[in-house]
């Protein structure tokens, strides 16, 4: 065999999780990413396919390409294929099928997203991955989840009209369905039309503000464990899209920036802590999204952006997954999210917390963790392109993540109040091990770049561990530190929501509602109205066509006589007239059967007359 | 706490130490200060902070039962 879909492994097995029963299911749901992991392996290693196309088939005239293989795919298809591990084995203790099969579906359709050649393929798994995805959230099972849900599924669906619409756009004008970079240049032609709805697509996935606020919604109502899966694929999927469709887009660069400062300071008027990570979700995909686009081909810079956008995403979504396990331990032990009601859980979990915190060391950039090694190569190439706005932002964002991950939740859910808010326990063991694993890894790769650096899609020359980086990274964060323990009154939890760009949809929402029910439903009440009065005025008529005439007629004729003669004699006419319309339709001829036959034969040789001449003037 | 003052303070040398003797390549004019990270992890957790709050408290955070509401007064009319 030349090659395997690693993506298929997921979408395989999916049928055979509903036969299995208790020990044989978890080992079955544990192998299938352990399996994946040894195709990627062997197809890293060139004993499998390890760059062109394979799987090609024909379609419509055109080629589907579910193999498209190079470095860029394998590592982003490693990291999902690792996060699925551990997130599945977090997920263990799930005793619903259902939701097995959604994370599994999700896995699987992103995977698909990650080798599609072809813009037909890529959006066919699109839209299994929305789908998806909307399940994690809906197993909640509580009202907020299934709004959620349905305005998550809603903004997926636009996103992926746009795309399907750009993606048809663009084969109408090039005459390919091949996934290689767009065009994008101003002006109002079709084909950059085509990739303006392109990016649009993926941009809604990527989570760029103002598009952005399905994450915040609909990623804290998840379930405790369908929430980590969230956290990983949906955005990573989009910037490896990004990376394939618009390398070295400035435009990007500028909205990566835009989007890391805004998680940061959304993030501090966060109540709800799973809420508060998922606006660290967009900040930290900022960085990734700014790589993108300072990832001009064929410059060392870009290959240095291109790399590090690649770096962080694979860092990203292992700590995020296992901040997300952490505050979703909380939440699973508690049931309850919000730092107002949390608070002196450290004597409970410590095991917890203490793992959470090597998420929020790694997430906040501190040597030897896995997020010092990839987001400074982000920083590194602002600083190379001589950008220093977006140096300045994204060096900003970076003391906001630690301010808010690495500091305001951990104080707010397990220390603050000196008695516990709550009772508490640690997680299930299955938990534990999964948060354990991961923690492991954000750690590995800290301490050990060169493995993640070996399979990024170019050359690394770029060193982590210098003197300066290392200096300034402490400096930074230490002080950051102290600014919070000046303020650590001002940034407890407020009882409050934050109000988003979603702010216009639920509530436009609410006024076309409005809308439909009040001035709409009035417009067709009056045409419904009018319409029927014609009706029953046809029917009326045609009950004695000869007396409602004369009855018309005689209206008319009195309607002239008020404007011209007195009204006493009018009076007269009217009353007879009232006479006439009660006796109606009055005495009607009675047919025999011959005269109505008669009748019938008429007009059918009149339509065909009518037929035969209209025949003729065709002709003519 | 004693050993995040140790850290300020060794963070703090070693900015001086790494410009003395390592001269890491400087992309902007700022990074030729020793302890420019420090004063802006500091003035920036503020700024943070400060802008943040002021954003929340005078537009964003309404209370927590605020689009319950909404549809409540929705369905009133």
């Amino acid at each position: 065999m030349e090659w395997f879909h690693p993506g298929f492994i997921y979408l395989l097995g999916v049928p055979l999780i509903p036969v299995l029963k208790g020990t044989w299911k978890k080992a079955f749901l544990l192998s299938l990413p352990l399996l994946a992991f040894t195709v990627l392996f062997l197809m890293s290693k060139g004993i499998l396919l390890s760059e062109g196309k394979t799987w090609v088939l024909p379609f419509l005239g055109h080629v589907l390409i579910l193999g498209q293989v190079d470095k860029l795919s394998i590592v982003f298809a490693y990291v999902f294929v690792i996060a699925s591990f551990c997130m599945i084995l977090y997920a263990l203790h799930i005793q619903e099928d259902g939701q097995h099969i959604a994370a599994y579906l999700y896995v699987g359709s992103t995977l698909g997203v990650v080798f599609a050649g072809d813009l037909i393929t890529l959006f066919f798994f699109w839209e299994i991955m929305a789908w998806s995805a909307l399940f994690l959230v809906w197993y909640r099972r509580t009202k907020k989840a299934y709004d959620a849900g349905f305005r998550y599924i809603l903004v997926h669906l636009f996103g992926g009209a746009c795309l399907l619409g750009g993606v048809l756009l663009y084969l109408e004008t090039t005459g390919s369905i091949v996934f290689q970079p767009f065009r994008l240049e101003w002006g109002l032609d079709w084909n950059n039309i085509a990739s303006y709805l392109i990016l649009l697509g993926f941009l809604i996935n990527a989570a760029v503000p103002p598009l952005h606020a399905w994450l915040a919604d609909a990623y804290p109502e998840a379930t405790v464990t369908g929430a980590v899966f969230l956290t990983a694929f949906t955005t990573k999927g989009a910037i490896y899209v990004l990376i394939r469709g618009f390398p070295g887009a400035e435009l990007l660069t500028w909205l990566g920036a835009i989007m890391a400062v805004y998680g940061v300071v959304f993030a501090v008027l966060e109540n709800d802590i799973r809420r508060l990570l998922a606006y660290h979700i967009i900040s930290q995909v900022g960085y990734m999204v700014s790589g993108v686009g300072m990832g001009v081909m064929g410059t060392v810079a870009g290959e240095m952006a291109i790399n590090g956008a690649a770096a962080h995403a694979f860092c990203h979504i292992l700590y995020k997954a296992l901040l997300f396990m952490g505050a979703g331990a909380v939440i699973e032990v508690t049931r309850r999210s919000k730092l107002t009601e949390l608070g002196g859980l450290y004597r409970s979990m410590p095991i917890t917390f203490h793992l959470y915190m090597v998420g929020a060391y790694s997430i906040s950039g501190f040597p030897l963790f896995n997020g010092f090694i990839s987001k400074t190569m982000v920083v590194e190439a602002s600083a190379m392109w001589h950008l220093p706005i977006v140096w300045l932002m994204l060096e900003g964002a970076s003391i906001g993540t630690f301010l808010h991950t690495g500091l305001k939740l951990p104080w707010g859910t397990w220390f603050v109040k000196g008695e516990p808010a709550c009772e508490a326990k640690e997680p299930p063991k299955n938990m534990l091990a999964a948060m354990g694993i991961t923690a492991f890894l954000c750690t590995l790769l800290g301490v050990y770049p060169k493995i993640l650096y070996d399979l990024l899609p170019y050359p690394v020359h770029y060193q982590p561990y210098t003197a300066a980086h290392v200096v300034s990274m402490s400096q930074l964060l230490l002080f950051t530190f102290i600014a919070f323990w000046l303020f650590r009154r001002m940034l407890q939890g407020e009882p409050t929501v934050t109000l988003d760009t979603d702010w216009f949809y639920r509530m436009a929402g609410k006024k076309v509602i409005w809308f439909c029910e009040k001035p709409l439903m009035a417009f067709a009440t009056y045409v419904d109205a009018k319409v029927m009065a014609i009706v029953n005025f046809v029917v009326w008529v045609s009950r004695n066509p000869a007396i409602a005439l004369s009855i018309k007629k005689e209206e008319v004729v009195i309607g002239v006589k008020r404007l011209l003669v007195n009204s006493e004699r009018v009076k007269d006419d009217e009353l007879w007239l009232e006479e006439k319309r009660k006796s109606y339709p009055g005495d009607l001829p009675k047919l025999s059967l011959g005269g109505s036959i008669f009748l019938i034969l008429l007009a059918l040789s009149l339509y065909l007359i009518l037929y035969l001449v209209s025949l003729h003037l065709e002709v003519s | 706490m004693w050993g995040v003052y140790a850290g300020l303070l060794l963070s703090f040398i070693g900015g001086f130490l790494v410009h003395l003797y390592s001269h890491p390549k400087i992309h902007f004019f700022w990074e030729t200060l020793p302890f420019f990270s420090a004063l802006y992890g500091f003035v920036g957790c503020i700024l943070i902070v400060i802008g943040s709050k002021a954003l929340g408290h005078w537009w964003l955070q309404k209370k927590e039962d605020y689009y319950e509401e909404q549809e409540q007064m929705r369905s009133e009319n």
